[in-house]
């Protein structure tokens, strides 16, 4: 398309018209523009149709902390999953640091998945929707955790019984 | 070529005596007579099966069609049979090529299974086994092989791909770095961007919108890593959300299918080392 | 009318942003008949896939991914006629 339109001279004319006005405004900013016989035009225009895609917000919370947290986290879960077995002997904080690690740990990882299989540009509801229920069981899993820690023989423990059992 | 053939009359029978000439040989075709002797003796049949799809007819649904073509008369590489294909056999069969020597980027294509440069590829010689090829997995096609790499390109240009340095040279030659530092961007400055690593990968194939691939990634880090870049901060802010690197999970298709035999997947891992140390 | 699809709604979306982009086209003294030339020629682009089955949905993406593309094209400032 772009050859036709190069091609009819009537065109032509109609571009040069504008570009000969702009020209002889910029007369005293370049002097050379008297030499040129023709009219002097741009070789590329800058175009829309080569704009650079968008890039998201900048959010280090949802970045590089959000990163090295949950490699923290799950740097943090393997002693914490080994000591208790290992040393034999079950202490209610330590059962507390495990549950709150595997809860956030989990968390960040359902996270993930919801980010990349449901984007927010193309199901924003459903996106919405699955982020509430996902921080909705977070919460549950914490709340359950926390009665099993309180009124009931705590986790380590309770794995060692089924494991025994 | 007439002298080549009265010297090879034993194998003229395996191919027609008459050839126009012009015909004869281009350069993904292998004449005869010029290579092994013993391989020209049977036709090496081996069946290409090739995706195809035509623009002007949308409403037709894609289709795979077959090709046959002897080994012994094509050239080593998928490229060779391709445009032998468009040559001899189907000249409305459309893909993109141009240097045939893996510079290019130009042929990236999935090939049996595998998202490669078709000019690197070798045809396997088991004739038997027909060899499948596609169009790069999860883009638009525009027709046949040729994906759209539009959205590709524009996320390259997202990135800044150039030197950002607004001091002068203490002796206003050029930017200078120490051998050293240049080592930093081997493994880097090769890739060709021929979009192999990042269609391979499925958070790309997700997420192509904001994601931006491992091969833009490398060339981030590429960047990132140059010692001459002044903007590094920036270049480093922009990456920080949840989108543009963080949906990289090490899956590591990008480094098993990259044809130029670079590492993505060590690429982000360090811009994600250093987005995590500033 | 009866109720239109997603797939309708941004053909129809598709066609009001063509005739958008169409207003923002220069009439200088030369090229008057430029703004209707745009207009006729989207209208032909649009009318050559009519026959388009309208449960054919990757073709009717298709096309209107080849439409977006186009529209980009042509709304570029340094083109101020089509014939």
């Amino acid at each position: 398309m772009a050859s036709i339109v190069r091609s009819s001279p009537l065109l032509r004319q109609s571009l040069a018209t504008p570009r000969s006005s702009l020209l002889s405004k910029n007369v005293g900013v370049s002097q050379l523009v008297a030499f040129h016989a023709s009219a002097r035009k741009q070789i590329l225009p800058p175009q829309p149709l080569n704009d650079p895609a968008p890039l998201p917000e900048t959010h280090p919370s949802e970045g590089s902390y959000h990163w090295s947290f949950e490699r923290l986290v799950c740097l943090g879960l393997v002693p914490v999953t080994i000591a208790p077995f290992a040393a034999g002997s079950f202490n209610p904080v330590m059962d507390a640091v495990l549950c709150s690690l595997i809860v956030a740990h989990s968390h960040v990882g359902f996270q993930a998945s919801i980010i990349d299989y449901f984007p927010a540009a193309r199901v924003p509801k459903t996106r919405t929707f699955l982020n509430w229920l996902l921080r909705a069981f977070t919460l549950t899993t914490a709340v359950g955790l926390y009665e099993f820690e309180t009124n009931d023989v705590g986790l380590t423990e309770g794995l060692r019984r089924l494991w025994t059992a | 070529m007439a002298s080549l053939r009265t010297t090879s009359r034993l194998f003229a029978a395996s191919r027609p005596m008459f050839r126009p000439a012009a015909l004869a040989r281009t350069y993904a075709t292998v004449d005869a007579s010029t290579v092994d002797p013993n391989a020209s003796k049977q036709p090496a049949m081996k069946t290409f099966k090739i995706y195809r799809w035509n623009p002007d007819k949308p409403s037709e649904k894609p289709q795979m069609q077959s090709y046959d073509l002897d080994l012994n008369k094509t050239g080593p590489m998928m490229l060779d049979a391709l445009i032998r294909i468009k040559n001899e056999l189907d000249p409305t069969l459309t893909f993109r090529r141009s240097c045939r020597e893996g510079i290019c980027g130009s042929c990236a294509m999935n090939i049996d299974g595998v998202n490669t440069l078709a000019c690197l590829c070798r045809i396997p010689t088991e004739t038997t086994q027909e060899s499948r090829i596609y169009p790069l997995p999860h883009t638009y096609v525009v027709k046949d092989l040729v994906p759209d790499l539009t959205h590709f390109y524009k996320q390259y240009k997202s990135i800044k791909p150039y030197l950002q340095n607004d001091t002068p040279t203490p002796d206003g030659l050029e930017n200078r770095q120490s051998p050293e530092e240049r080592r930093k961007l081997d493994g880097l400055y090769e890739c060709i961007l021929c979009a192999c690593c990042s269609t391979s990968c499925p958070s790309y194939w997700w997420n192509s919108e904001e994601y931006l691939g491992p091969a833009i990634l490398l060339q981030s880090y590429r960047w990132l890593a140059d010692s001459r870049d002044e903007k590094t901060a920036e270049r480093k802010q922009a990456l920080d959300n949840s989108m543009s690197v963080y949906r990289c999970h090490t899956i590591l298709n990008c480094t098993r299918t990259c044809p130029k035999g670079l590492n993505p997947g060590h690429a982000i891992a360090e811009v994600k080392k250093m987005l995590a140390s500033h | 009318m009866a109720r239109l699809s997603g797939l309708q709604r941004e053909v129809l979306s598709l066609y009001r942003q063509c005739l958008r982009e169409i207003r923002k086209k220069p009439t200088t003294e030369h090229t008057q008949e430029s703004r209707a030339n745009f207009k006729a020629y989207a209208r032909a682009e649009f009318q050559k896939h009519l026959s388009v089955n309208k449960k054919d949905f990757g073709a009717i993406e298709y096309l209107l991914r080849k439409g977006q593309r186009q529209l980009e094209l042509y709304a570029a400032p340094g083109i101020r006629n089509i014939r």
